[in-house]
């Protein structure tokens, strides 16, 4: 059985026929073609899926696609401007050395994004409440914490 | 060529913006028209056989394209280090990942259904999952072809007389160490796509660690499927983090291989995170009985080992770590007379692989841990003990390692001074430090018959060039580093150097992205190329602008002599004109590197490496008494680079290597029981997380490494070689107890403590 | 996964009808867990029906005590001035379970009806004395929440009935509680185990500010042990919850009669850890040792004790202190 939703997708109005056991990573990056955002574990437990629902961090690889009925969703496709330019957290990812391998880097920036959107200067320790959930094999984190502070240092 | 601009600098990744952007391409995210998706059937269980294999009822699924079972695989078909795995089975399953089917359809949840529907009916074998107990006259034979359970792969090191070494020394220390399972966590699982063209030519999307080696592997492959003389091409995806598990062929390309040959269509398999965990190589455990003796001084007289390694039901690399162990085994500190023996063990549990250090951290481990048993005996200050003993350049090692730069004793001084040694020696209170120093390859690693790696370059009329290299980028920054150098050569910013580091079809040989050898070797590579292109330029410029090439120079992309400041020429100027011209020329150079290091003689000795990297951690930790828990307070890494080439990246290696090493000291387990993993999932494999990261200090301790790229050595594995013995060091300076196998838990502690307060 | 239908009702009593009516139906709140057990197929409903959008089911009301939705998210509680004042434990445990992205979406009512021995608030619950208020066909009952746990994974919630809030008494100045969650890792884990307590204590007016002092100062367990059966903290009241010990999460109602009406001291501590450690029943899984899970019930009741006086005697400041409790 297929339903129709209604969802507002990095700031544009999407109209999508799902099936109910879809999650909202699946239909991203099957329906969207969204491959931003990444499949780690696929349990909610890497943090790699990481996407923003009304202003919160969420797991899109456990999150039912039927709840995002009416909500705004923004993916890491939808951080940079519509000119293409980075997003401050972005360059400082970039800058910073950040990334190595870059593969929890989408949701990692995700999780970051949603903390600073709603506090600008957060304290280390919020810094890691907030990407506590983002596993990265490759960095021991340093640069990660590093990167998030140089941006709200910066605004 | 001094005063570098862009050798030595913190540059950032070139990658890094199409991965903070989320348009990097991983293999999860690739698509090829007409693409179907794999599954594979594994074994119930570890040890078994299989008395019925019914895939009717899968066949007739909608969706399904194909099944496949071990009868579809070219008969005698073997992979890996031994020839001893079919990429299917029959007959006996022996391990829990024993690949038994497979099923290709029109998507992954059609495969999976498929797989539900394909019947199997086991006799369940009794298992051996314990080592010693496989050396056992008599026990079950894993491959009863082989006729013995332990390996055909003796390793053996005999340098001096052990033996007489020992009645001279003033003390000896023996005791025995084990460390544990642990497994990449690549973030992104492992997969490609397989497909073949209407010739029967292959093309492999893949995230594999070892193109060209890789290439060789699937010619055989196709060569065994009947297709004779074909071609493979690799492309490699972005790779989601490597650390080693990408070193080998395995069975799902295998089988992906054969899909598609079957349906004529692409093939997709992308491991879950289930299958991740348990149907990859881990690091293998290993047994270590050591011993290790001092003269009245405190020099070392000697080091002997034994160890026995669980090689699980097949064999890849994970079985030739040896040959690294005996880097630290016969190298790390000035040690006259060795012994080290050592043999892989065939069991019923999962196979092993490289990963970060090959071995290096468990004999590094037990070495350390060592060590501070002997330094206390002896009445030495470990810290001391260490610089007593310490190596020095210029030395020729027992193993006939020539030993160039070295860095060791003033990364240790490092540690002294960061950690206030003496002052925190002194303060207790549960409080302890601890440290352990490394040796590891840093100038390639002679593993096979050449060690090389190639690159061409080729420059277009504007200055701008691509860089054609066999390095693989794991995500550790070859990429750039090669840049780095191709820019810094040629006077152009890195925005205009392309580096193309991903298809077979288009880049050279490389051996593969191991033994922290890409900055040395792909970076003299491109080194090579790169002068020879200068050459060209230099001397094509020379007769535009009337001047000997050797006074000219290029800098900011102008062409200038550095006699006459009047003859100048921008590159992108000069090069049009060397090119529109009569009878001319676009410049583009090769260059093949391969480094003077020699392959091991019959007795496991030889200069393995042009060059050797080094580097010693001390760690403070407080212990619990009550729980058991360690907190680290400070962690201090500090390692003999050669030159750094990017501050940045190289401390990222560090950092990332570092908390890998703490979470194989004090967290990360694959638990088996009876050779099923009871852990295969984040939540239960104690990776860890940003609250796990101690205070930690990278220290670049430069020294001049004459062999390598701008004087670089390697750093890619070293980070997490000393941390285990270092942190298990520090408990026991804390509360008294040694811990001598990993991981190093509460439990552990705890229950060593109450040993302890029981004795005294 | 198999598919299945997707109920969205938007009252209470819509989703008790429909549990009613639809067959092989299940209840869906954050689906941290659920959708898990979907993924894994250990979970194959035809029907879910989903919690998300019921108006009225997440809510936190501090009037006279404390209700709290079971709708409500880990991560609105953890940002409860209120509840991290007056009822710490459960701030102790809302902001340790699992991750931000989990706490954003995982509701503190699926917490409890997943009923998994580990489950983070329970304890907390437990401690606070919270009742569990219980919607069916046929009205609301109440109860406590020590008789809502069966076993693991098991409640005592038919089909048709819906847990809608849980409801906790008024603490005063007097009344501290923590909750300590023993983990491998700092992050993303779950409990070895867990302890929760609850206390109330009396103590002479005189000694309150010596006493302050003392947990400013002395940064070391055994130490205030030491001084702290000087300063008269008697034990009014006592709650003292366990997870990961038995095969749900309990109380550990005899320590708790021993130590009511007890001046605190190192002995009581230990003895009434020994007595925790008793009633439990913990078992060897890959998570932990039997045996080391009992001795831990002895460090972590007296541990999570002392911190809930820290937080009766320096409100302001007890909340996380940078210590080894």
């Amino acid at each position: 059985m297929k339903y129709e939703i209604s969802f507002l997708l990095n700031n544009d109005k999407v109209t999508v026929e799902v099936d109910p056991v879809w999650t909202l990573l699946y239909t991203l990056r099957e329906v969207f073609g969204l491959t931003g955002t990444k499949e780690g574990c696929g349990y909610g437990e890497c943090g790699a899926c990481t996407v923003i629902i009304d202003g919160q961090a969420v797991n899109s690889c456990i999150f039912p696609i039927l709840e995002v009925e009416g909500r705004h969703v923004t993916t890491i496709e939808g951080v940079a401007s519509k000119d293409g330019t980075m997003h401050p957290l972005q360059k400082a990812f970039v800058n910073e050395g950040a990334i190595q391998c870059g593969f929890c880097t989408p949701g990692m920036i995700m999780s970051a994004k949603a903390l600073l959107d709603a506090k600008e200067n957060p304290t280390e320790d919020e810094i890691k409440d907030a990407i506590e959930g983002n596993l990265c094999r490759c960095t021991g984190y340093v640069r990660i914490i590093d990167a998030i502070k140089s941006v709200s240092k910066g605004r | 060529m001094d005063n570098f601009t862009i050798v030595g600098q913190k540059i950032p990744k070139i990658d890094a913006p199409v991965k903070a952007t989320g348009d990097a391409l991983y293999i999860q995210d690739i698509k090829v028209s007409g693409m179907l998706h794999g599954k594979i059937l594994y074994s119930k269980y570890p040890h078994a056989r299989i008395l019925k294999l019914d895939t009717s009822k899968a066949e007739t699924l909608p969706g399904v394209r194909a099944v496949v079972t071990a009868a579809d695989m070219p008969p005698n078909f073997r992979i890996g280090v031994m020839k001893d795995n079919p990429p299917l089975k029959s007959g006996k399953t022996k391990s829990i990942r024993d690949e038994i089917a497979a099923v290709a359809a029109i998507s992954t949840e059609v495969a999976e259904e498929a797989l539900s529907l394909i019947e199997v009916e086991y006799e369940e074998l009794p298992g051996i999952f314990d080592p010693i107990e496989a050396m056992q006259e008599g026990a079950t034979l894993i491959h009863e072809e082989v006729k013995s359970n332990i390996l055909k792969m003796p390793w053996k090191l005999v340098c001096g007389d052990v033996e007489t070494a020992k009645k001279d020394s003033a003390h000896i220390v023996e005791d025995t160490f084990s460390t544990q399972w642990v497994t990449h966590c690549c973030m992104g699982t492992s997969g490609c796509i397989a497909q073949l063209d209407a010739s029967n030519n292959l093309t492999l999307y893949s995230n594999t660690q070892i193109p060209s080696l890789a290439q060789n592997d699937f010619i055989e492959a196709l060569n065994a499927f009947g297709y004779k003389n074909r071609r493979v091409r690799i492309i490699q995806s972005v790779i989601g983090g490597g650390f080693g598990s990408k070193l080998d062929t395995y069975a799902y390309e295998y089988i992906a291989i054969l899909l598609a040959i079957k349906t004529r269509k692409p093939v997709k398999i992308i491991f879950s995170r289930e299958e991740e965990f348990f149907a990859t190589s881990p690091r293998q455990c290993t047994i270590t009985k050591i011993s290790q003796g001092c003269d009245k001084e405190g020099r070392l007289t000697f080091r002997e080992i034994e160890m026995i390694l669980d090689n699980g039901a097949y064999t890849s690399w994970g079985a030739t770590t040896p040959s690294v162990m005996m880097l630290p085994i016969s190298s790390l500190y000035k040690v006259p007379n060795i012994k080290y023996v050592a043999k892989c063990v065939y069991t019923n549990n999962t196979y092993c692989q490289a990963m970060r250090g090959y071995g290096n951290p468990q004999a590094t481990f037990a070495i350390e841990s060592s060590l501070d048993q002997l330094a206390e005996k002896a009445g030495i200050d470990p810290l001391e003990f260490r610089i007593r003993n310490s190596n020095e350049p210029g030395e020729i090692t027992p193993q006939r390692f020539k030993i160039t730069s070295c860095g060791m004793k003033e990364c240790i001084d490092e540690v002294a001074k960061r950690l206030a040694w003496k002052t925190k020696k002194e303060h207790k209170g549960n409080r302890g430090v601890g440290i352990a120093s490394l040796i590891h390859v840093g100038g390639g690693a002679r593993v096979y018959k050449s060690d090389g790696c190639g690159t061409i370059i080729k420059m277009d009329d504007f200055g701008k060039v691509d860089v054609f290299t066999g390095a693989s980028d794991i995500g550790q920054g070859s990429d750039t580093v090669i840049a780095q150098i191709v820019a810094e050569v040629l006077g152009i910013p890195i925005e205009d150097v392309n580096v193309v580091n991903n298809d077979t079809d288009i880049c050279p040989w490389d051996v593969g992205v191991h033994a922290s050898r890409t900055t040395f070797v792909a970076g003299n590579a491109a080194l090579g190329a790169a002068k020879k292109i200068r050459e060209q330029i230099l001397e094509a410029a020379g007769k535009l602008l009337e001047e000997e090439p050797s006074f000219l120079d290029i800098k900011n992309s102008i062409i200038y002599s550095t006699k006459d400041k009047e003859k100048s020429t921008p590159l992108g100027k000069a090069l049009r004109k060397i090119h529109y011209t009569l009878g001319g020329k676009m410049l583009m150079a090769e260059y093949f590197y391969d480094p003077a290091n020699e392959n091991f003689d019959r007795e496991f000795k030889g200069n393995l490496s042009v060059s050797y990297a080094y580097g010693a951690h001390g760690v403070e930790v407080e212990v619990d008494k009550e729980t058991g828990q360690v907190k680290i307070l400070n962690y201090i890494a500090a390692h003999d680079v050669g030159k750094p080439i990017n501050p940045l990246l190289l401390e990222g290696q560090i950092y990332g290597g570092g908390l890998q090493g703490i979470g194989y000291a004090l967290g990360e387990k694959m638990i088996y029981k009876n050779g099923r993993l009871m852990n295969g999932n984040f939540l239960d494999y104690k990776m860890p997380t940003v609250k796990d990261v101690p205070p930690v200090q990278a220290v670049i301790v430069e020294t001049d490494e004459k062999d390598g790229p701008f004087g670089a050595k390697g750093i890619g594995e070293p980070g997490l070689v000393p941390t285990a013995p270092a942190i298990a060091n520090a408990i026991y300076d804390a509360v008294g107890v040694r811990i001598k196998d990993l991981p190093i838990t509460p439990e552990k502690i705890l229950k060593a403590l109450k040993e302890k307060q029981g004795r005294t | 996964m198999k598919s299945y239908e997707y109920h969205k009702p938007k009252t209470i009593e819509e989703a008790i009808s429909l549990m009613g009516s639809l067959e092989d139906a299940k209840f869906i709140a954050g689906g941290t867990d659920v959708m898990v057990l979907i993924k894994q197929k250990k979970i194959s409903s035809k029907c879910m029906v989903s919690l998300r959008n019921i108006d009225g089911l997440a809510y936190i009301d501090t009037q006279n005590g404390l209700r709290i939705g079971s709708g409500t998210t880990h991560n609105t509680i953890d940002e409860n001035g209120h509840i991290k004042r007056y009822y710490s434990a459960l701030t102790d445990a809302t902001s340790r379970l699992g991750s931000k992205q989990i706490r954003n979406v995982a509701t503190i009512g699926g917490n409890i009806c997943n009923a998994a021995p580990s489950a983070d608030t329970a304890c907390p619950l437990l401690a606070l004395d919270a009742k569990a208020v219980i919607v069916g066909q046929n009205g609301s009952k109440t109860t406590s929440l020590d008789e809502f746990f069966l076993g693991p994974g098991k409640t005592i919630l038919s089909k048709e009935e819906l847990l809608k809030e849980f409801v906790m008494p008024l603490y005063g100045e007097n009344t501290g509680s923590a909750y300590i969650k023993h983990t491998r890792r700092n992050a993303m884990d779950l409990p070895i185990l867990g302890v929760a307590t609850r206390i109330t204590v009396s103590l002479p007016d005189e000694n309150i500010s010596r006493c302050k002092d003392m947990f400013c100062t002395i940064d070391s367990i055994s130490n205030i042990l030491e001084r702290l059966k000087d300063e008269g903290v008697k034990c009014e009241d006592v709650m003292i919850a366990m997870g990961v010990v038995a095969p749900r999460p309990m109380r550990a109602k005899n320590a708790e009669s021993v130590m009511k009406g007890k001046i605190v001291s190192s002995e009581l501590f230990e003895e009434i850890g020994n007595i925790a450690a008793g009633e439990a029943q913990p078992r060897d899984s890959i998570r932990g040792e039997a045996w080391y899970r009992t001795e831990m019930i002895k460090v972590l009741v007296k541990r999570a004790l002392i911190k809930s006086i820290d937080r009766v005697i320096r409100p302001d400041e007890a909340f996380y202190p940078e210590r080894l409790w």
